[in-house]
């Protein structure tokens, strides 16, 4: 059916896969998958409708779910693999049975018509039996009726029993269903995991069989020899520990997929494995298991960095796997010790000697190379760990690890995790198969609920189960080797040979499949181990082509230096060749400049002497111009002459007329005179002598006039002229003049308007000086009064008496000042008043002197004010001193030599303005003085000569400056002085 | 003639058509450009024509004297006039005659005083009525003359003026009003003078104050241009027409009293 499948086959699916995406290639390879996993009975049918895209909506939903579930699950598997993996992959599941085998040379033909006898009465696991197809030997029915039979002897048929059915019916059922089956779990694993897996599933069938047919029967500890189980426990763990994820997804899968075995066994199997084995090898010798390690880090490391190598050196001891051999050899030796042991214990306690001994018969075929090494370092520790592996083993009696077997199959492969998606994938079929298999599993459990127990086998215990077999078989063989006694009572009963032959031989061929599954899974190791090579030649490939590449640039970039370089030095050249060129033409310029500085010094040479001849010229032309000038100037001359010689010509020509008229004249006076000659003849004779006399005189005395007359002519003509010339000097003089007189004026009009201004300036700050000289007055004014009325106060008592001297010394005129102040007031009263106590005018004195007219007349203008203004600071602080005269004020008054003094100076000179000398004369009368005064007053200004002071007696009369200023005034009296 | 082509070709029409006076600003621009300035082109020119208000401060000072003639001394007595100015000032701040708080117009007033040498003894004496006068005349002049020294100046030589040089014109005045009037309007003069109003005019407003405080400010820039050229006459021919204008008004006003309180306060309001 599967050949029939021409559409599969027909796809170049590796040679696609190549070169399409991850998720293309997953989808191609589940197509193909699909048929061959799901649609057994129908792959054509499938793959067509799925090729033609015209699926049935059931079929889709199957097609879809089973996609998407695979998709899920394969994801991290395809992703982590290389192309070439993924190759191998594809060619390993490829439906194609040459493709398929190419590596491990198992078709699907085969194991498919392989299967489906053992389907009816296969006892055997269906590996077992692949086994034996791919080796070609002859169908597996008598092999499995063998089995059969040599289960049926063995000393348990009825636990064999149920082991069989179970073997009979549970292999059909995973053919029937499980693609696994098909696809790749029998066939040899792709994942290192897998492999124990593999390898424990064939064999711990038999070797439960075995186990059991013999563990139960004799019940001796010495059945499993413990050391070969660590140390492929050791070996396992390994693989275990560095599991793929697909693996640990498939043993969680395990776990949780209820349809499946109890989980917990494939758990323990799969998970617990290390843990359980660890503790047994707790008590295992520890610097073996170290070495063991190490010698298997160091295989892997080999395997890793290996050389690629051919396929030749498998066995060859020169190869990487020849430690693997060896290992395995050494395995071999331990099991096959092991299973001498159980043979030798099981039938004679006397193998343990044998046990030593093994290694050394030359009649093991399969003995390994050195295997005493081995098997003396497990010797001594064996004991012990002999002990355990019974435990162990009378705790699991041997067929109760069938199941584990096949949970650690499912476990291993990856059917098993997908058990609960069938039922999704496949609903009908998933359902077929979930209630067989429960009614199976409840059989199970009915049966005999002790192997549910078991423990479930692990590879390794597969191998060390292998090992014992192997052992036994030795056993036999060796007790083959002591057979001529047996062979001879055999002999001599003439019966039928001893069964223990058969069981040698069975043993012998178990070793050998023993010995075949080794080398399938050396093989695969060394599949493995080409795939990585591969990829590292494809690298290396890479790499070369890379490095060729690289060479070629490197070539060609050095093409290119050396044509560089070549260039290079043609540029330098030429550059050189420039520089020359450059140096050449530098010289020339140098030499041409030199030449032209040369041309320029003539040139500069010539020019001078071109200017010095220039400058000649101009002096020349000077020169000439000079002599034109004179020239000119005589031309002018000539001229001027010219005109005097024509004007003189004139006049002769003019006095030409005139002697022609005299000449007339004298023509006609000669005739006259002839006339009168005849006349005088006529009458005197004698008087003509007098007459000629008389003429000759008189032409002298015309010619003489004659002269006269143009000398004169002349004279007049040039006075004329020079008066016409002086006129016009003198017409122009007087505009000069006029001029001259016009811009005077503008000047003095110019200063004037200056002056105005500064003299205007002037005035203001004579009236401010004279204003603050006021405020000032005032102020000191004021002072005074405070003082004089504190003074008043202590002398009011002798007020009286000074009053009357002031009088007398007032009357007498001693006193300068009060005879001014005196003065001052009658001229301002117009009256002559008995003169009070001067003293009390002191601020009125003040205040002329400072104020001056300006004040004075402010006051007589506003004459109404005074009395109320004055009055406060002036007037009324000094009629208190009148009213009751106090004799201190006269004396302070009366002792003032005013005129001495700088205030008398000072109203004496501001006085003197108006009338000089006036109060130097000290023996003037009052009278007079007011008199004066008062002129002067009226001629400082005329508001105030109008207005005479109706002030009062005391105030009227004029301040008398004196006392107040030789009080306090002193440094005022400078100021004044040097003001006024 | 070029020039005066240049200025405007468009003179000649304005003077045919009777606009007078385009060219004055002009024509005035050309007198005040004279280094030595004519002054007495200047005064017929401000006698004829109305300044422009740019040039009056100036025209003004020139021909009140407070600038000479020569545009080159201007500067200096500007000085002059400006420290004179600042001197009184302070001296008055110093003797505390004004203060800050001061009126500008008193404070011109004090000034004038001190200058003239008739400061009273206390700010708070009464004033005279020649202080009246310059008070009306410095309010009315502070509105027209922004700076204070020109204002000041132009203040005390218009005063100064009116007291010296129009000093006997002044009080011929009142005669040749009635005069005038008589020649314009008979009727009105009759009956001012049946009301005996005709002496109680208010000839002081008028002709001492030149209108101070009586006619709007444009109009009496307008007259002291005439007024400050030298002629006072015109304070005559405003008084007439102001009467000729107000005819009506006051002819229906019957007692001197109604008709001198009308002409000195109402009037002004009736033309505002």
């Amino acid at each position: 059916v599967l050949t029939a499948s021409p559409n599969v086959r027909s796809l170049p699916l590796p040679c696609i896969m190549c070169h399409i995406n991850f998720s293309e290639r997953l989808i191609l390879y589940i197509i193909e998958l699909f048929p061959t996993w799901v649609g057994m009975d129908f792959p054509c049918l499938c793959l067509s409708v799925v090729l033609a895209r015209d699926w049935p909506s059931s079929v889709f939903d199957c097609i879809d779910s089973y996609l998407r579930f695979l998709t899920f699950l394969a994801f991290y598997r395809w992703k982590r693999l290389e192309t070439h993996d993924v190759v191998i992959e594809c060619a390993k599941i490829s439906l194609d049975p040459s493709e398929a085998s190419y590596e491990d040379g198992y078709s699907v033909s085969h194991q498919l018509s392989a299967r489906f006898p053992h389907r009816s009465a296969d006892v055997t696991a269906s590996p077992y039996v692949d086994t034996q197809n791919s080796y070609g030997s002859a169908t597996s029915t008598p092999y499995s009726s063998s089995r059969l039979t040599l289960n049926t002897p063995g000393q348990l048929p009825q636990t064999l029993s149920s082991p069989s059915t179970r073997l009979l019916t549970e292999p059909p059922q995973a053919t029937l269903w499980s693609p696994s089956m098909v696809c790749g779990m029998t066939t040899p694993p792709t994942s290192p995991g897998n492999v124990p897996a593999d390898l424990s599933h064939p064999y711990s069938k038999v070797f439960g069989t075995a186990a059991g047919g013999k563990g139960t029967p004799l019940g001796t500890p010495a059945t499993s020899p413990p050391p070969a189980p660590l140390y492929h426990s050791d070996d396992i763990s390994l693989p275990l520990a560095t599991a793929t994820a697909p693996r640990k997804v498939s043993a969680s899968h395990l776990r949780s997929c209820p349809s499946t075995l109890p989980s917990n066994r494939g758990s323990v199997t799969l998970s617990d494995l290390p843990g359980f084995l660890g503790d047994l090898a707790s008590e295992e010798d520890s610097i073996e298991k170290d070495r063991e390690e190490a010698a298997i880090c160091k295989e892997l490391s080999e395997i890793t960095t290996a050389e690629a190598e051919p396929v030749a050196p498998r066995g060859g001891f020169d190869s990487p796997f020849y430690r693997d051999s060896l290992l395995g050899s050494q395995r071999k030796t331990h099991s096959a010790a092991s299973g001498a042991q159980v043979a030798s214990t099981n039938p004679e306690p006397l193998h343990s000697s044998l046990d030593k001994l093994g290694p050394d018969t030359p009649k093991q075929a399969f003995t390994p190379i050195d295997l005493p090494c081995g098997g003396a370092h497990e010797s001594p520790a064996g004991d012990r760990d002999r002990q355990t592996s019974l435990e162990t083993n009378i705790l699991t009696p041997s067929p109760c690890k069938i199941p584990p077997q096949r949970g650690v199959g499912f476990g291993s492969g990856q059917p098993p995790p997908y058990d609960h998606l069938f039922e999704v994938a496949l609903p009908k079929t998933a359902h077929h198969f979930v209630s067989k298999k429960t009614t199976e599993l409840l059989k199970k459990a009915k049966g005999n609920t002790e192997e549910d127990y078991m423990p479930s086998t692990s590879p390794v215990e597969i191998l060390d189960r292998l090992i014992q077999q192997g052992a036994d078989a030795h056993g036999k063989e060796l007790s083959r080797l002591s057979l001529p006694s047996k062979s001879v009572d055999w002999t001599h009963f003439g019966g039928s040979p001893p069964s223990d032959e058969i069981r040698t031989l069975r043993d012998q061929l178990l070793l050998l499949h023993n010995q075949l599954l080794y080398e399938r899974f050396k093989r695969q190791q060394h599949a493995l181990r080409n795939r990585r090579l591969l990829r590292k030649v494809i690298h290396a490939a890479a790499l070369e082509e890379h490095n060729a590449a690289m060479k070629d640039q490197l070539k060609l970039q050095e093409k290119d230096i050396q044509i560089w370089k070549v260039s290079l030095q043609k540029e330098q050249a030429r550059y050189s060749q420039l520089q020359e060129q450059r140096d050449s033409v530098v010289t020339q310029l140098h030499s041409q400049i030199r030449q032209l500085q040369h041309d320029r010094e003539e040139f500069y040479n010539q020019s001078q002497e071109l200017q010095t001849k220039l400058e000649d010229c101009r002096n020349m032309i000077a020169e000439l111009r000079v002599e034109l000038k004179k020239a000119s100037s005589k031309v002018c001359h000539t001229e001027l002459q010219l005109s005097q010689v024509s004007q003189k010509l004139s006049n002769s020509e003019s006095v030409q007329q005139q002697m022609e008229f005299l000449n007339r004249q004298l023509l006609v006076l000669g005739e006259v005179n002839e006339l009168y000659l005849e006349q005088l003849q006529s009458k005197h004779s004698d008087s003509s002598k007098e007459v000629e006399m008389m003429k000759a005189a008189y032409r002298k005395e015309l010619e003489k006039n004659r002269n006269h007359v143009l000398q004169q002519n002349q004279r007049l003509d040039t006075s004329q002229k020079r008066i016409l010339e002086l006129e016009s000097h003198l017409a122009k003089k007087d505009h000069l003049l006029l001029e001259q007189k016009k811009y005077l004026e503008d000047v003095k009009l110019q200063a004037r308007g200056q002056l105005q201004a500064a003299e205007s300036r002037y005035e203001a700050q004579k009236r401010i000086t004279q204003a603050f000289e006021l405020e000032i007055l005032d102020l000191y004014g004021r002072l005074e009064k405070d003082g004089l009325l504190k003074k008043l106060e202590e002398e009011k008592t002798e007020a009286a008496e000074a009053a009357e001297e002031r009088l007398d010394c007032c009357n007498d005129g001693c006193s300068d000042s009060t005879v001014g102040h005196n003065e001052e007031a009658s001229g301002h009263n117009g009256e002559t008043k008995t003169p009070r106590p001067g003293g009390t005018r002191g601020s009125g004195g003040s205040r002329g002197g400072g104020g001056g007219s300006s004040s004075s007349s402010s006051e007589r203008s506003t004459p109404e004010k005074p009395p109320t203004q004055r009055a406060g600071p002036f007037s009324s602080r000094w009629e208190n001193p009148m009213g009751e005269p106090s004799p201190s004020i006269p004396a302070t008054v009366g002792s003032l030599p005013s005129s001495k003094s700088f205030l008398g100076m000072k109203a004496r000179e501001l006085f003197r303005n108006k009338s000089e000398s006036q109060c130097d004369e000290d023996g003037v009368t009052i009278s007079s003085l007011s008199e004066t005064l008062k002129t002067e007053l009226g001629k400082d200004s005329g508001v105030e000569a109008k207005a005479p002071l109706t002030l009062d007696g005391p105030r009227t009369s004029p301040p008398n400056p004196d006392s107040v200023g030789q009080l306090r005034i002193m440094d005022y009296n400078e100021a004044h002085h040097e003001h006024s | 003639m070029t020039e005066d082509s240049q200025r405007n070709f468009r003179s000649v029409y304005y003077e045919k058509v009777g606009f007078r006076g385009v060219e004055e600003k002009k024509s005035l621009e050309i007198l005040l450009k004279d280094d030595r300035l004519d002054i007495e082109k200047l005064c017929t020119f401000s006698q004829r024509f109305p300044l422009p208000s740019m040039y009056r401060a100036l025209v003004w000072k020139v021909l009140l004297g407070i600038l000479p003639p020569h545009h080159e001394s201007h500067a200096q007595v500007m000085m002059y006039r400006k420290e004179q100015y600042s001197d009184v000032l302070h001296a008055l701040k110093v003797i505390r005659f004004v203060s800050e708080a001061t009126p500008q117009a008193e404070v011109y007033l004090r000034m004038y005083q001190l200058e003239s040498g008739k400061l009273p003894r206390s700010p708070s004496f009464l004033l005279e009525p020649e202080d009246e006068v310059f008070l009306a005349i410095a309010k009315a002049m502070e509105e027209m003359v922004e700076d204070t020294v020109d204002c000041y100046w132009i203040i005390r030589c218009f005063v100064n003026q009116l007291k010296n040089k129009h000093r006997d014109a002044l009080p011929q005045l009142p005669k040749a009003f009635e005069q005038y009037l008589n020649l314009e309007d008979s009727r009105l003069l009759g009956h001012l003078k049946t009301c005996s109003a005709v002496s109680r005019l208010p000839y002081d407003l008028w002709f001492n104050r030149c209108f101070a405080g009586c006619l709007p400010e444009s109009s009496l820039q307008r007259v002291w241009d005439k007024v400050v050229s030298g002629s006072c006459k015109i304070l005559v021919f405003v008084a007439v027409e102001i009467l000729l204008t107000f005819k009506i008004k006051v002819m229906a006003l019957n007692s001197a009293e109604k008709i001198t309180q009308f002409l000195e306060n109402n009037w002004a309001t009736f033309i505002a």
